[in-house]
């Protein structure tokens, strides 16, 4: 114990809406600050990177419809992980999930790849879902039965669903014209979802994404079973009180989480990939968690941080070819900005107290 | 192979009158430099094939001056990420495109179809398109000769393969590799293992000392971009030797040589060509004869007699009087690989999807 304190936090009364608005924007302007002065350092133009990175994106159509294209699986995933958070049912894995959705949906493809017809996507898609799902219910039923950790469970199970895809693709789905390499035949035309934009890789699958935002919506602020979620989450022993079994709500967090990243998965492979291969995930996955809690666990929120998140990484990869930065200054960028926007959320939930000011009982955590 | 190429390309421009077709592009690219974009799902680093293809820019760099701009973009993973980033080199004017990796193919394909303004040069594939020529190096060429080293050195009778993937390029060298080792120890076996990964340096130590627990005394480091498996080697006091680029530095007592990859007679032809107008997509495949593989560093404990005998044998390649696919070759399973008397041609190589005996491990089915 010295004499120097530190400030501490303490939790406000109440977050200011105007703060709570406020906190994105500032965040941006200050990761953008820093990084900016990263670039100057480095011998970069930072307006050219800048210009790579915030306003190429917008800029053309053809750029526009990548970064939706990229919003898809963010935000499909992140809906459904979002019910689960704010049930408080931890669902880490949704990598994995998503993983399982792409394999149960090539089944159709790399099993009939003479098969035509308009049914196939459609189906494609559904199977992925249930896939992911059934990849979720492993976690479901240990934590509901031996109370396993739901984090750890879904988290190793996405290592295995890796190993299971690459068994498969060095295996039984290894396309036998492909020189041995990794990856599955590429699918029939109507295995693909249709695309929406004639001369660009976004497809119908953006659009399904937003309607699930908006059933997400109804669900989680309309409906009594997703009013039972929150509480269950908010307060747990009243939800108990109030004869909302957890077990429910564990089932139905882990197996709508897993629904939507099975269903991305599935979009994956029927859309910009088109056959199933190793890296059919960027990290998806775990990009989605951050995209979740950046939207606040709400339906509309995550909408715009999905496509902010689909921003980032666009525009990212346009600084890499346009600007000439390395990937590991844009993994900086990214890291900064979702660094700063943390720190902002924590001032919009907490306030400093200098030492001074601070009463001799609420000292104890000054060290 | 290079000549040969390059002879069909002027035949090609010319029978098809495209220099004249041209002649407009021509004009444009005086005006404003050449852009050649690189990318590789690696990182470029100091060695490895990343680094190798990046080298092979440098002499167009450097004969060129102002009138190209090469981009580099480095690990970049494959799929549709790698399409998009290829995509936006291309929209941002980029007119050769060397595509770094197998798994950009699909991608880089429809580049080519969509753009016939652009050339795009795509590692280790199999397709080719009037734009898209397919590159990839004879490496076997070089592994044989290290083979003949490795036996002469080994021990134990046992060697050791880390290797990426089980696609044809890989299995060739290995296959040549353990070809070369049997003119010297008939009875040499050759241990394999599939990382499948083209960038995991703990997975590839892990199995560099699997290897070697299992009495492997030489280990041929397939396709690794990273010394791991060479600096395992040297700690445990066991010889090996790499692809691509020297990695000496990091093993010097027990390195036993590099088969080094210089690329830039292929990309400085590719580029000529294409400012020529001349372009025209076929299967490059390169080797010692066209200045592309080269075997440098050889350690000085190989014994002088064997060292006579590489050498000689490495004149034959160069020559192109012997390669190291002449039967009789039997396959791993005990089957026929190449008739006696007989050579495989380029085209079945570069397909080639069977071990020879010796190979004791058997191939990923």
């Amino acid at each position: 114990m010295s004499s120097f304190a530190l400030p501490t936090l303490v939790r406000r009364q109440r977050a200011s809406l105007k703060a709570t608005l406020i906190a994105p924007p500032a965040a941006l302007a200050v990761a953008i600050v820093l990084n900016l002065i990263l670039y100057v350092i480095m011998g970069r133009d930072p307006l050219a990177v800048l210009h790579a990175m915030i306003l190429e994106p917008f800029l053309s159509w053809a750029s526009f419809s990548e970064v939706l294209l990229k919003t898809g699986p963010l935000l499909l995933i992140a809906q459904g992980l979002a019910i689960g958070f704010r049930a408080k049912v931890f669902n880490i894995g949704a990598e994995g999930q998503f993983i399982l959705g792409a394999i149960f949906a090539s089944a159709i493809p790399v099993w009939f790849p003479q098969a035509t017809g308009g049914w196939i996507w459609p189906v494609m898609l559904l199977l992925g879902a249930i896939g992911g799902a059934l990849w979720a219910s492993i976690t479901a039923f240990w934590r509901v039965r031996l109370n396993a950790n739901e984090i750890l469970v879904s988290l190793m199970l996405s290592l295995v669903a890796a190993q299971f895809l690459y068994y498969l693709l060095l295996g039984p789905w290894k396309d036998p014209a492909g020189f041995n390499f990794p990856q599955s035949v590429m699918f029939q035309y109507d295995a693909m979802v249709p695309t929406l934009i004639a001369g660009t890789r976004l497809n119908v699958s953006i659009l399904i994404a937003l309607a699930l935002s908006i059933v997400a919506w109804v669900f989680m602020e309309k409906s009594f079973m997703g009013y039972k979620l929150q509480v269950g989450g908010l307060a747990p022993r009243a939800a108990g009180y109030a004869g909302f079994k957890e077990s429910r709500a564990i089932w139905l967090s882990l197996l709508i989480g897993g629904f939507a990243a099975g269903l991305a998965g599935a979009a994956e492979v029927a859309g910009p990939l088109g056959q199933l291969q190793r890296s059919i995930s960027t990290g998806y996955g775990y990009a989605a968690i951050i995209v979740a809690y950046l939207g606040a666990l709400h339906p509309i929120g995550i909408i715009i941080s999905s496509v902010v998140m689909a921003v980032i990484y666009i525009g990212g990869d346009n600084a890499m070819v346009s600007a000439n930065l390395p990937i590991a200054a844009v993994r900086v960028f990214q890291g900064s900005l979702l660094l700063a926007y943390l720190i902002a959320v924590a001032f919009v939930r907490y306030r400093l107290e200098w030492p001074h000011k601070a009463r001799p009982a609420t000292t104890g955590s000054t060290t | 192979m290079t000549n040969i190429t390059r002879r069909t390309l002027m035949k090609a421009a010319a029978a098809t009158g495209l220099a004249g077709a041209l002649g407009g592009r021509m004009a444009f690219a005086a005006d404003e430099p050449l852009g050649i974009a690189l990318v590789v799902p690696s990182p470029i680093g100091d060695v490895g094939w990343g680094h190798a293809l990046a080298a092979g820019l440098e002499p167009i760099k450097a004969a060129y001056g102002d009138k190209v701009k090469v981009t580099i973009l480095e690990n970049i993973a494959e799929g549709p990420d790698a399409d998009r980033i290829m995509n936006k080199t291309v929209a941002d004017g980029n007119k050769v495109l060397i595509a770094g990796s197998f798994g950009y193919q699909n991608g880089a394909l429809q580049i080519a179809r969509r753009d016939p303004s652009v050339t795009v040069l795509h590692a280790s594939g199999f397709q080719v398109a009037p734009n898209f020529s397919p590159f990839a190096a004879k490496y076997f060429q070089g592994t044989y000769l290290l083979g003949m080293a490795a036996a002469a050195l080994s021990k134990t009778g046992k060697l050791g393969s880390v290797s990426a993937f089980a696609i044809p390029e890989l299995i060739t060298s290995i296959n040549a590799f353990t070809l070369g080792a049997q003119t010297v120890n008939p009875n040499i076996e050759v241990s394999v293992v599939w990382v499948n990964s083209w960038f995991d340096p703990a997975k590839e130590q892990e199995a560099a000392k699997a290897l070697i627990a299992q009495q492997c005394d030489v280990i041929f480091s397939n396709a690794q971009d990273t010394p791991s498996v060479i600096s395992a080697c040297e700690e445990a006091g066991v010889y090996a030797f790499n692809l691509n680029s020297s990695m000496k530095k990091y093993a010097e007592k027990t390195y036993l040589g590099c088969v080094s990859t210089d690329w830039s007679p292929f990309f400085k032809a590719s580029v000529d060509a294409h400012l020529a107008g001349s372009f025209k997509g076929a299967n490059a495949f390169l080797g010692v004869a066209d200045k592309v593989v080269e075997v440098v560093d050889w350690n000085p404990a190989i014994p002088a007699e064997t060292m006579t005998k590489i050498k000689e044998a490495e004149a034959k390649i160069a020559d192109g009087s012997f390669s190291p696919f002449t039967g009789p070759i039997a396959k791993a399973d005990g089957s026929e690989g190449v008739a006696a008397g007989a050579t495989l041609a380029d085209a079945d190589i570069i397909a080639m999807d069977w071990h020879v005996k010796g190979v004791a491990t058997p191939l990923p089915k």
